[in-house]
């Protein structure tokens, strides 16, 4: 520590207040003297301020976003919903061709066949495969990559995966998770395979055939349609019902890190949580835990999510040994 | 324009998006004796203070280069650290070289940050902000509005640039694969410590 009369946060605090004075308008001629006088008293001032000052200005493209965006809702009434959702997509897809490259020379030099994936707690791995299909790994997840002359097939083992799918009408893009089979012909969707949960597929693009099991009759799930796959048969075959752009949107979040939440309640919330991060969310109080959260997250980051959760619901977020902890 | 906001700017373009990749950097060397925020706070000093940026071509590596440079003199500075850990600090390679996926950001997606960033911030906040920030309301008629005391719209929006600083500062708008395209003993475990010391 350099001998710091303030703490970083305090002076982060008077650099916001000062970003926010300037704001409003120009300063008085006293106002002016007195930053200046802050601003030179030690350096971390000044840096603290300016990027104050730069977030402010920074902040001000937000008028592009017109005036019937509606943030609360994660939606742009700008465009409408569908074309918005394509354009996010092909930027998506854009990003992780980008991505996916780079991979291709670093992690994979080759594809061969039989591969197996995994990615640790906290991790979205982006993983280009040989027929330039593009398979992302979402958090503790473990997949095996088959590709021969008559299949394509990777069998999801763990987790959850997130598939772009390369057209090749000769051979089928099959995933297995559990005993169900997804197949899908030139696609977007993805698959979660997590413990003692059914088994869920989200379509963002085309269409998917679901198996319960190698010998149920397939069920198909187009796009923007979601369907869970029950642990048993008996419970009956899997429904596909129809969701919205966004609440596909949101169901894909993790794919840029994040997670959304939309009236969640903070147990569920904290649930989530744990399948990303080692340092767990822990609420003692049931009523707190009750209470609903709409947000989006950063997934591997439980800490900002309850320092989140704490301020607009007016609790109290502590830190102790991996876990932090939400109360009143 | 003031220089000053002419040099927030140039800030705000050039190296905010790369903060996130900064922090995770020193991150990986905090061990060697320093605080991550001293180190960025007085990295944008310097920056703020530079006679002139024409010169910089690679803003990310100059960002990098600079917090490197204040790392080292503070470490020598400190006498608790073993001297070693310079030597060894010195030996850490950029890990700037390469461009990241952010350097590619349109500005499509610089925007979809943005709101991403402003959808993350508490109720009244949010409220202020977005009268303020996207509506483009004078901060009198955001306190008529809202019913609010001008001072207290101030006071928001105070937070607001601390809540949207520190979502960009934690990658928000840096690359989420950026795990995928390092070999794996550069893979950082993902559980931050420094954040302990949040409100």
């Amino acid at each position: 520590m350099s001998q710091a009369e303030m703490s970083n946060m305090e002076i982060d605090h008077i650099a916001a207040d000062w970003a926010a004075r300037l704001d409003r308008g120009p300063l008085s001629r006293p106002d002016e003297e007195s930053l200046e006088r802050w601003l030179d008293h030690d350096p971390r001032h000044r840096g603290a301020f300016m990027r104050m000052r730069a977030i402010a200005l920074h902040t001000e493209r937000a008028r592009a976003l017109g005036p019937n965006f509606d943030l609360t809702r994660f939606e742009s009434s700008g465009l409408p919903d569908r074309s918005r959702f394509i354009r996010r997509r092909a930027l998506w897809i854009g990003g992780m061709a980008a991505a996916a490259c780079i991979v291709a020379v670093i992690a994979v030099p080759v594809i061969t066949p039989g591969d197996g994936y995994d990615t640790r707690k906290g991790e979205v791995r982006v993983i280009s495969l040989e027929d330039g299909s593009v398979m992302t790994l979402n958090t503790a997840s473990k997949a095996k990559v088959t590709f021969d002359a008559a299949m394509r097939k990777v069998r999801l083992i763990d987790g959850e995966a997130l598939f772009a799918v390369a057209k090749d009408s000769t051979r089928p893009f099959v995933v297995d998770a559990g005993e169900a089979s997804v197949r899908a012909l030139g696609t977007s969707f993805a698959v979660r395979h997590l413990e003692r949960t059914p088994i869920e597929v989200v379509v963002s693009e085309g269409l998917v055939e679901v198996r319960q099991s190698a010998s149920a009759a397939p069920v198909r799930v187009g796009a923007n349609m979601r369907t869970e796959v029950p642990l048993d048969q008996a419970q009956g075959a899997p429904v596909p019902l129809a969701i919205a752009p966004e609440a596909v949107n949101r169901e894909l979040a993790w794919r840029d890190g994040r997670i959304a939440f939309e009236a969640e309640s903070l147990a569920a919330a904290a649930v989530s949580f744990a399948r990303y991060s080692s340092t767990r969310i822990v609420i003692d109080d049931p009523e707190i835990a009750r209470r609903e959260i709409t947000g989006l997250f950063t997934a591997n980051d439980p800490v900002s999510f309850a320092n989140a959760a704490a301020t607009s619901l007016g609790l109290k977020a502590q830190i102790r040994a991996g876990e932090v902890h939400l109360s009143r | 324009m003031l220089p000053r906001d002419a040099r927030a700017l140039w800030l705000a373009r050039f190296i905010l998006p790369h903060e996130g990749a900064l922090r995770a950097w020193l991150r990986r060397k905090a061990s060697a004796g320093f605080e991550i925020d001293d180190i960025v706070q007085e990295t944008y000093a310097r920056l703020s203070t530079l006679e002139t940026i024409d010169n910089i071509r690679d803003p990310k590596t100059y960002l990098f280069q600079t917090a490197h440079s204040i790392v080292v003199s503070q470490v020598r500075r400190s006498r608790i650290v073993p001297i070693q850990a310079v030597g060894h600090l010195e030996a850490f390679e950029m890990a700037s070289e390469e461009p990241g996926p952010e350097t590619q950001t349109g500005d499509h997606q610089e925007l979809q940050r943005l709101a991403e960033a402003i959808a993350t911030l508490p109720g009244k906040v949010r409220d202020v902000f977005i009268l303020r920030r996207v509506h483009g309301l004078p901060q009198r008629d955001v306190a008529q509005r809202l019913g609010l005391a001008e001072s207290t719209v101030e006071k928001h929006m105070s937070k607001g640039f601390r809540l949207i600083a520190d979502f960009f500062s934690r990658g928000g708008n840096g690359p989420r694969q950026a795990s995928s395209k390092m070999p794996k003993t550069l893979r950082q475990d993902p559980v931050r410590d420094e954040s302990g010391r949040d409100e």
